[in-house]
């Protein structure tokens, strides 16, 4: 059987599929990075609106809390059965490319909502009390007190969400988006062998998941407060 | 363009999905046993083990966590034939589910066992603790109290994340179950919001369940929501 894959290997390793398999994950990287930005942008207004004092706030409350719980606990696969047939059922002609990214987006926002609003409340109470008392405005108090010391916070499980998000892009293959596994299961189709193309879809997902997260740790080293640190030496258990 | 909705046909089914339900409720236990088996095994490797070891430990750690479950599966599941291995979608979903958590619970497992700090235990020995107590009074709430919270959301990641990738091979889990079923009566819509109606109260039900073992049996306060 390995003959057999030695001798599909010029073949598959041809110009034309490496250029469709770069081709794939570029769409791969942009349905994450449009998705998962998109969706952390709206998450972000969306937990200032749950913030916001005063009895209107209340119904977005409720709101943000149900879809954070709701969506947290539905499978990606059926967001995105979801998201392409509402989309299809109401507007004809959307790509399927917007339909990955609203999918994407979706499920972003309730996973990025958790770990912004964690940031936000991990600012001491005091702190936003100083600001009232020196009569900062909502506003300035966010800018000026609380973002500075939360995006450190947040920056870092933000970032690991959305390079773990590049694996899980993989389900979106099932509506039909010329992606990396969409293009691996075209080339199995083709009749190349399974572990030849599995083996290097694999591979290539982890070029670009390997470096990412790396990337990720490095900032989150780099950014963590010196409290922070110290948890992380640890003695050796006997 | 109008849709009109009919969540009755969607209901009619329910019987099919709740089988469904069983097969996601099998498959994802039984990921999370052998995963936690194997996370076990990887965390004591990557903490006691040799130089060797260690690093076998940690590539396997770092490949499993980097690429798709998806992919895995398909490897099983179309790869494997060539070297004349045939396993049906349940198995290589199952293999392939079990292969890709053991590495995220080897991480989970290893800040259990960091927890345990060696002056600790030298205290447990000062005061006369035999190896039993030793276990029984330190090793154990301080591993539980560390990684029990991150086993039971795991637990339910892989309930939900995990085995609906089956379905894409044609597992008859839940997911399995509604793309079935939607083939043959037309309403996806209705099917797929009912489907994830029945993943929310099964997740609830798991996180609540747990979070009261764990506060039972270790004294956790595991978070429910």
């Amino acid at each position: 059987m390995l003959t057999e894959i030695l001798h599909q290997m010029p073949r598959f390793f041809s110009g034309g599929h490496l250029l469709l398999l770069f081709q794939a994950m570029g769409m791969t990287l942009a349905l994450t990075a449009i998705g998962c930005v998109t969706g952390f942008l709206v998450a972000f207004l969306l937990v200032l609106l749950r913030r916001s004092p005063g009895i209107w706030a209340l119904p977005f409350k409720i709101a943000a809390i149900l879809y954070v719980e709701i969506f947290r606990r539905i499978p990606f696969l059926v967001v995105t059965y979801l998201v392409l047939f509402f989309i299809q059922a109401f507007v004809s002609d959307a790509s399927l490319f917007t339909i990955a990214v609203v999918a994407i987006c979706i499920y972003a926002i309730a996973y990025t909502a958790e770990i912004i609003r964690g940031g936000l409340e991990s600012v001491a109470r005091q702190q936003v009390e100083a600001a009232t008392a020196m009569n900062f405005s909502r506003w300035q108090t966010l800018m000026r007190v609380i973002l500075p010391q939360a995006w450190a916070v947040i920056l870092p499980p933000a970032v690991a969400f959305m390079v773990g998000f590049i694996k899980d892009t993989a389900l979106v293959s099932q509506v039909g988006v010329f992606e990396l596994t969409f293009r691996g299961k075209e080339l199995n189709n083709e009749g190349f062998s399974g572990v030849l193309v599995f083996g290097t879809i694999a591979l290539l997902y982890f070029a670009m998941s390997y470096p990412l997260s790396r990337c990720g740790g490095w900032l989150e080293r780099r950014l963590a407060s010196p409290r922070s640190q110290r948890s992380h030496q640890r003695l050796r258990p006997t | 363009m109008n849709y009109t909705f009919q969540f009755g046909v969607a209901l009619q089914q329910l019987p099919g999905l709740l089988q469904g339900a069983i097969v996601t409720f099998e498959l994802g236990l039984l990921t999370f046993w052998g995963g936690a088996l194997i996370g076990l095994l990887g965390a004591s490797l990557k903490t006691f083990g040799g130089p060797v070891l260690r690093r076998v430990a940690v590539a396997y750690v770092i490949f499993f966590t980097n690429t798709p479950a998806l992919i895995q599966i398909y490897f099983l599941y179309y790869g494997l034939p060539d070297f004349g291995i045939r396993w049906d979608a349940f198995t290589c979903t199952l293999i392939g589910l079990t292969l890709n958590a053991g590495a995220y619970l080897t991480e989970i497992m290893r800040a259990g066992f960091i927890s345990v700090h060696r002056h600790e235990m030298e205290a447990a020995e000062t005061l006369g603790m035999s190896l039993w107590q030793q276990i029984r009074f330190v090793i154990v709430p301080h591993i539980a109290k560390t990684i029990y919270p991150a086993l039971a959301n795991f637990f339910v990641v892989i309930l939900v994340m995990g085995t609906s990738v089956g379905a894409v091979i044609g597992v008859n889990e839940l997911t399995g179950q509604a793309i079935n079923i939607s083939t043959e009566n037309y309403r996806w819509i209705e099917m797929f919001v009912v489907v994830a109606g029945i993943y929310v109260v099964l997740t609830l039900i798991a996180s609540l369940s747990l979070a009261l073992v764990g506060r039972w049996a270790f004294r956790v306060k595991a978070k429910i929501f």
